[in-house]
């Protein structure tokens, strides 16, 4: 394993065989959790997130992060519009509101799925977000604050139609979560043609009354 | 309309109920027996054993959630009533595990769907594993004790579109198909079993046996995680519990001692091999934590020409047996065809996919239409189950590889769902897995699915069902515990969940889970009290 990652990280980035450390998923756990050290250490990701970008232009920025960093909610905010497509709105204004919106329910998500999960997936995050592991596993050049629409999509469907299952399973991840935070939303109900729980019901259960 | 909260009542009533969250300082308590676990097994034992007069204290990890919190909302109930928030997923992270976290464990979240045991599955298992004296004969009564006990009787309504799909898919093809068993009581047909129902009228454990139970003295922790069972000499002594805070996860540092002559571990298929491991209780042929079964679930979406609505109405009330045991108990795997109900968050973690189209397919939710395959897993030598085991934490984790055998069957149950759907009426269907698109006729499915590369990930498989772990059998060699749920080694330890079940159920296990639990406990409240 020691020998996997030294050739990994000294290969030049352009020639790294993917398959020959990705091969097993033991390989690849080992991997990415010496990417988070490794991320750790430079100093990439570590407080959770406290001033950020479409999230600290939102008007009611008071959400507190619990557990994704600066970093995270950069990887978020370059994603959530290749993810939502065209359910995003496109009203500048509400578009950006949107997608916080959607990174708080996430980190909030996130926060309930518990310690184990939460291990996993901060591995998958600094792998995405470490400059090096970028370049060469997601193929995203430019950092995610700077990346486009056309390039988190590209990415995305790299991971999606990947014969190596790793890589699909970070997709389903990313896009589960995503997916998940948005639809799940009140808000957005109507987005997918749910008119939510029938009126009827609302009006006559005890547990709406005095909220 | 009455509105009478068994809950908010028995609280008020004194019921002794304690919130590990409240607890500021580390203390020991006593009883005749501890109960680990408020799920369909543990709610029964505490009934029964309560009602004997035994002093009974369960403990539960999950908090205590009722109808003041049942809001049919997905995202507040996904994060507080499921294991992990809803991301548990076996270790590969290949398929996702739906699993109550709560007082009333996955009875407060499931779907209602009420079965007994299938007659081949008990005859398998005297068979195979020394258990003869659970013969269907002999536990029938049970099974009908239990079907009153939960109200169950198979669904009188109208079945919703959703399911109706199923059925008519079914008619025309000539496959058999019947209406669905429901612990239901008043039922107003709204569609929210998964998210705690919101009016009570579910019968599991929350509103039956846990009420029973308190009302007989029993006492109760909620946000109280078992960490180990200790032992001493042959004999366990006590188990040592942490207090959780109120957001569920979090140890407040609070230790808490419970004593008891007798415990019973109920915490589920994943939970109770789990505690056994972190204990490191005898376990000589290191059989605790295999032959773990799952029902391997994969599904199908279809768009129909008509509004289906499959949020609304009894999530599940239409199944189809035709391909369960029609190779045999143990040839080919067999599967049993359900409906799931779609609502928008479980739709867009069900229905893997990104960008345009993705917004284009969730946006047609009210014409979508679903169908289920669970597969019948651990009849076959090439489906000997999955493994738990710890993860550095201590919490258990499911590694569970899928054979070839599996994979195969996977693929039968994605040509019969695709058939189904067309022969229904279905405008396109679309195969839950990576590779699918949507396709317009049964032939363009079918070859589709032929060149599918079944394999994790791209497959998208799901499990609601966790069984095995703690297999039981006559054998100490290939079980843990014997065919009464009693530990193999440990004189004064039972297991009374799904994880003792051998194999898989071959249908929902919630009836299974009860009616064993209540033969076992009955037996036990008899030695007890002699």
């Amino acid at each position: 394993m020691t020998d996997d990652l030294i050739s990994i990280e000294g290969q030049d980035s352009v020639s790294l065989n993917r398959r020959s450390f990705l091969r097993t998923g033991l390989g690849g756990a080992l991997f990415l959790g010496t990417v988070s050290v490794t991320a750790g250490l430079s100093g990439c990701a570590t407080a959770p997130a406290s001033r950020l970008g479409a999230v600290a232009t939102r008007m009611d920025a008071r959400y507190q992060f619990r557990f994704l960093t600066t970093e995270d909610v950069d990887l978020f905010e370059a994603l959530l519009p290749a993810i939502l497509g065209s359910a995003l709105p496109e009203q500048p204004n509400a578009r950006r509101m949107m997608i916080a919106g959607t990174v708080e329910r996430i980190d909030a998500g996130i926060y309930k799925f518990g310690p184990a999960n939460q291990k996993e997936l901060r591995q998958l995050f600094d792998l995405l977000n470490f400059g090096p592991t970028r370049v060469t596993i997601a193929r995203v050049w430019p950092s995610w604050r700077n990346a486009s629409t056309a390039q988190a999509d590209a990415f995305l469907e790299r991971w999606r139609s990947s014969s190596i299952g790793l890589f699909n399973n970070g997709y389903m991840a990313l896009t589960k979560i995503s997916n998940v935070a948005f639809y799940g939303y009140q808000e957005n109900w109507h987005l997918s043609g749910y008119p939510g729980p029938p009126e009827w019901a609302v009006q006559a259960l005890p547990q709406f009354r005095n909220a | 309309m009455s509105f009478t909260d068994r809950i908010a009542q028995g609280l008020e009533s004194g019921w002794k109920v304690t919130d590990g969250a409240t607890l500021t300082e580390s203390q020991t308590a006593e009883a005749d027996v501890v109960i680990i676990g408020t799920g369909a097994g543990g709610g029964t034992t505490a009934e029964i054993l309560a009602k004997s007069g035994l002093s009974v204290i369960l403990v539960e990890e999950g908090r205590l959630y009722y109808q003041k919190d049942f809001k049919m909302d997905e995202l507040t109930s996904y994060a507080n009533l499921y294991q992990e928030g809803m991301s548990r997923a076996t270790k590969d992270g290949s398929i996702a595990i739906l699993q109550g976290r709560c007082v009333g464990g996955s009875t407060t979240v499931n779907w209602t769907s009420s079965f007994r045991t299938p007659d081949a599955t008990l005859n398998y298992w005297g068979k195979r594993f020394g258990l003869d004296a659970l013969s269907p004969e002999a536990m029938a009564p049970w099974f009908s004790g239990r079907e009153a006990r939960h109200s169950i009787s198979p669904w009188e309504m109208d079945p919703n579109l959703n399911n109706d799909i199923l059925r008519q898919g079914c008619e025309k093809l000539g496959y058999n198909w019947q209406i669905i068993p429901r612990n239901v009581k008043g039922c107003w047909n709204l569609g929210y079993c998964g998210v705690g129902c919101p009016t009570n009228a579910k019968q599991g454990a929350l509103m039956t046996t846990i009420p029973g139970a308190l009302d007989h003295n029993a006492r109760l922790f909620h946000g109280l995680r078992a960490e180990r069972l200790v032992m001493k000499q042959d004999r366990i002594d006590s188990l040592q519990a942490s207090a959780m805070a109120s957001d569920g996860i979090t140890p407040t540092g609070i230790q808490i001692t419970l004593e008891a002559r007798h415990f019973v571990v109920a915490a589920s298929a994943i939970g109770s091999p789990g505690l056994l491991l972190r204990s490191g209780l005898p376990d000589p042929y290191g059989r605790v934590g295999k032959r773990s079964f799952i029902h391997p679930v994969n599904a199908s979406v279809a768009q129909m020409p008509k509004l289906v609505d499959p949020f609304y109405g009894a999530p599940q009330s239409v199944y189809s047996d035709e391909f369960n045991f029609s190779n045999g108990v143990d040839g080919d795997v067999g599967y049993k065809l359900e409906v799931p109900p779609l609502h928008p968050a479980m739709s867009a973690g069900v229905v893997p996919g990104h960008g345009d189209t993705q917004a284009e397919n969730l946006a047609r939710l009210p014409w979508m239409q679903s169908v289920i395959a669970l597969l019948r897993d651990g009849f076959h030598e090439d489906s000997p189950g999955g493994t738990v085991s710890l993860r550095d934490d201590g919490s258990p984790v499911l590694d569970y590889p899928v054979t070839d055998y599996l994979w195969k069957g996977l693929r039968n149950a994605f040509y019969t769902m695709a058939e189904i759907q067309f022969a229904a009426g279905a405008e396109r269907v679309r195969l839950m897995h990576l590779d699918s698109d949507w396709y317009s006729s049964w032939a363009d499915a079918k070859a589709a699915i032929d060149g599918f590369s079944m394999e994790p990930h791209r497959v998208r498989l799901f499990t609601a069902h966790q069984m095995g772990g703690c297999s039981m059998g006559s054998n100490p060699e290939d079980s843990v515990v014997n065919g009464f749920g009693q530990h193999h080694h440990v004189s004064n330890l039972s297991v009374n969940d799904a994880s003792i079940f051998p194999t898989s159920i071959g249908a929902n296990p919630q009836l299974s889970v009860y009616a064993l639990a209540a033969r076992n406990s009955t037996r036990l409240a008899q030695q007890l009290k002699a």
